[in-house]
């Protein structure tokens, strides 16, 4: 019975979103204010419903009701209670609902909110949403039923959850990757409410500003902790390989930085109101065209788990409709929308706009190397493949160039900058491409570009940051409050290009075969082969070797315990490393081949600074929470000082 | 056959590279030969994987695939030299970097031409609007 009842839910949500999506539009056309006083009740029926429907689906398999298709495929009642609920988005029709509740519960959270004064543009977001909605809901029904049923003949045992899903990787990298997608499409919303309205005020723009933080935070977060998930599971191209679905999150990842960046220039100077909303609808299509791309299977990847060619159409259909409207509106009314381009190119705004394009180039860059083999094979021109060291050469360049235009902008006035102003900033570059130089003479490793570009990007980063501070010292607090979120969030892009330079250029690496009593010493460390144990887990069984691990004054620090798994549901084999860390390095091993009877073929890996890379996505994180928060708490208190002027419903007046 | 050629090359050491024919010319210390060997293998596409380089690809092919980069290592072979003799045997497709030609063309050198492109683009816009300024009498100064 419950599946039933989440799919009628499903079905009125449906419904209702149709409704929503049309209703707030013709009021607004037609001037009928009784109309347009039914979006706040339709946006909460859309909202319960599809709501309550992924709590069906949520029942269903914490009850393992096994007439479910979906729980079928991808539960099993030997599974842990908290995989079952992450198996909810664990495989692509649950993780289209998830995607939409959280879509229903942001707009709804917008609609209900007192702070978001302009109605209209509210009434006008909210349609857009609920027309998204309609599109994924329809998909869904039509094509990815979640709630399809096996009678009468339902299994008695579900298939598992993948074996490689069963990782707390499942319980937080999808939901952070989709709550930033669901981001993106309520700026893209934002941004057709505007473009439909004929302005981008600063109102609007306030508003607009938490909402790309937000998005850019969760977008941040997805990459940071599926980038650490690859890194812990062998196979997956270490901590980032530029696979197709790894370049999938992060296109929109880059857009969304652009996007920032440009809604703060907006919110604050009133100023590149066309490019926000060209990067909106732009951030918008790239996260669907990553979904198309990730779920059709077309692209050859190693984290491909809920591929199939006939959903492919169907997202692709979605993302025509989509972006031709959007993109034949921007066309249309972008000429409406004006800002003044009063500054020079040597000033704040403008290296922002700078490294906006620097930023979105690079997105575009990632976006063709995606795509190159494809095009080939369309073309039939040949095979070929694109991979990391095509997108590093690409890539790295880009980045130096956006963290030299990072450390400078904090440092320049708005409007116009004098050349002699940016006198202290040569000479602050001129340092960092000497602390580079040196440090790459002192660790012999001779000319290397890729190291100059590194060391010397993250120096000049980190020294800005503290010319920074130093000219802030007389400001207190207040000051220092105020730039903190940008601090903080570019100090976590110094750490991590610091984590990424050093475990690219002076990892340490053995391939050997390895048993018993054996030893091997790899940058100091002696790793000496113990002994094989067997391990028996609740859903795997593992070959474990244990593996002690001594330091270079012959201190015993650890054992070091990679595992080769085989589930017991399917007899799936999986080869987890093991990894010890802190702060200055990972010890990393991991077991492959059997060799002979008692020896494998074993890798170890010593991995300097390697943490560094995700604390830098976590600093990121914080800065960008910090600047999402009080800038929701801002439009609290810019609202308190208005409400005495205007009345809280809107009157027919504002409405035409 | 493939742990063969695996103990073959894992039990490779000094003395039994006196026993393989030096075709290459090149003379690698063991370190260089780990290296080099490793960089090889990152940079090149195993053919039976879904999408692994050969390093971390534990597909019997890609075990080959190092065992024999290591062998024409030890046989002093230049990086270049061993590349090109995989990519006659299994294609284009096996490097990760696609080398510079006629089709790749955009490929390479897209990224460049948009950046200068967007860049004239908006220094053209921005002067154009100063200009307007100006013409206008209010100038932002």
């Amino acid at each position: 019975m419950i599946p039933e009842l989440g799919l009628i839910l499903l079905i009125i949500s449906t419904v209702s979103s149709l409704l929503l999506a049309v209703i707030p539009l013709v009021a607004l056309n037609t001037k009928n204010h009784y109309l347009f006083s039914y979006v706040k009740t339709l946006t909460g029926l859309m909202t319960f419903t599809i709501t309550a429907s992924i709590l069906c689906l949520l029942i269903s398999f914490i009850t393992d009701d096994f007439s479910v298709a979906y729980v079928a495929n991808h539960s099993n009642t030997q599974l842990a209670l908290l995989y079952k609920v992450a198996a909810v988005w664990g495989s692509h029709e649950g993780s289209m609902l998830f995607w939409v509740v959280a879509i229903a519960i942001w707009g709804c959270i917008i609609v209900f909110s007192s702070k978001y004064r302009d109605r209209l543009f509210v009434g006008r977001l909210i349609a857009i949403l609920a027309s998204v909605i309609a599109g994924f809901n329809l998909f869904m029904l039509f094509t990815s039923n979640p709630f399809a049923r096996l009678l009468p003949n339902f299994p008695i045992e579900g298939r598992d959850l993948n074996p490689i899903l069963q990782d707390i990787g499942l319980i937080f990298h999808p939901p952070l990757l989709f709550l930033g997608y669901v981001g993106l499409t309520v700026t893209f919303a934002a941004a057709i409410a505007a473009l439909l309205g004929g302005k981008l005020t600063r109102t609007h723009a306030s508003y607009l500003r938490p909402w790309v933080l937000l998005a850019w935070v969760f977008l941040t977060g997805g990459n940071a902790f599926g980038s650490w998930w690859a890194y812990n599971e062998l196979g997956w191209g270490g901590w980032w390989f530029w696979d197709p679905v790894e370049n999938a999150s992060f296109i929109p990842w880059l857009v969304a930085t652009a996007l920032l960046h440009s809604v703060v220039l907006s919110h604050r100077r009133d100023s590149f109101k066309v490019t926000t909303l060209l990067l909106c609808l732009l951030a918008f299509s790239l996260s669907l065209l990553g979904t198309f791309l990730v779920r059709s299977g077309i692209v050859q990847s190693v984290h491909a788990f809920a591929s199939d060619p006939t959903r492919g159409m169907s997202i692709l259909f979605l993302l025509g409709v989509f972006v031709c409207g959007a993109l034949t509106l921007f066309a249309l009314k972008a000429n409406q929308i004006k800002s003044e381009l009063n500054f020079t190119l040597v000033s704040r705004d403008g290296v922002i706009l700078l490294g906006n394009i620097v930023l979105v180039v690079a997105a575009i860059s990632v976006l063709l190397g995606t795509f190159y083999p494809l095009l080939f094979e369309l073309l039939d021109i040949g095979t070929l493949s694109v991979g990391a060291p095509y997108f590093n050469s690409i890539f790295i360049p880009l980045t130096f160039m956006a963290v030299l235009l990072m450390g400078a902008a904090p440092l320049i006035s708005w409007q116009r900058e004098k050349f002699s102003a940016l006198r202290p900033l040569i000479v602050l570059f001129i340092i960092s491409l000497a602390i580079a130089e040196a440090l790459s003479m002192l660790t012999g490793s001779g000319f290397n570009i890729w190291l100059l570009l590194g060391a010397t990007s993250a120096t000049w980063l980190l020294l800005c940051l503290g010319y920074l501070l130093f000219r802030l010292r007389h400001q207190g607090i207040e000051g220092l409050a105020k730039k903190s979120a940008m601090v903080i969030a570019h100090l976590g892009v110094a750490i991590s290009i610091i984590g990424a330079t050093s475990v690219s250029n002076f990892e340490q690496q053995e391939l050997l075969r390895m048993g018993p009593a054996q030893g091997k010493v790899v940058a100091g460390y002696t790793f000496v082969y113990e002994n094989t144990i067997n391990v028996d887990e609740k859903s795997y069984t593992a070959i474990q070797a244990n593996i002690r691990v001594t330091d270079a004054n012959d201190n015993f620090i650890g054992y070091i315990t990679p595992q080769r798994q085989t589930f017991k549901t399917n007899a799936m084999e999986v080869s987890k490393a093991g990894i010890m860390r802190n702060i200055f390095r990972d010890l990393y091993v991991s077991s492959g081949l059997q060799l002979s009877d008692t020896e494998y073929l074993i890798r170890i890996s010593y991995k300097p600074l390697a943490c560094w890379i995700w604390l830098g996505g976590l600093l990121m994180m914080l800065g960008g929470t910090i600047a999402a928060l009080s800038g929701i708490y801002r439009l609290r208190v810019h609202q308190t000082v208005t409400s005495n002027s205007k009345p809280l419903n809107i009157t027919m007046g504002e409405l035409a | 056959m493939r742990t063969l050629i695996l103990i073959i090359l894992l039990s490779l050491s000094p003395s039994t590279m006196a026993a393989t024919p030096m075709t290459g010319g090149i003379t690698y210390t063991q370190d260089q030969i780990r290296d080099i060997g490793f960089e090889i293998s990152y940079e090149l596409r195993c053919p039976m994987s879904i999408n692994q380089n050969l390093f971390d690809s534990q597909a019997p092919i890609a075990n080959e695939l190092k065992a024999q980069i290591f062998l024409m290592l030890e046989q002093g072979e230049s990086k270049k030299a061993i590349i090109e003799f995989l990519v006659q045997r299994y294609g284009e497709k096996i490097k990760y970097q696609p080398s510079f030609s006629a089709t790749t063309a955009m490929l390479w050198l897209g990224p460049l031409f948009l950046l200068l492109t967007i860049i004239a683009i908006a220094a053209m816009l921005i002067r154009e609007q100063h200009k307007h300024q100006r013409t206008n009498g209010n100038s932002y100064e």
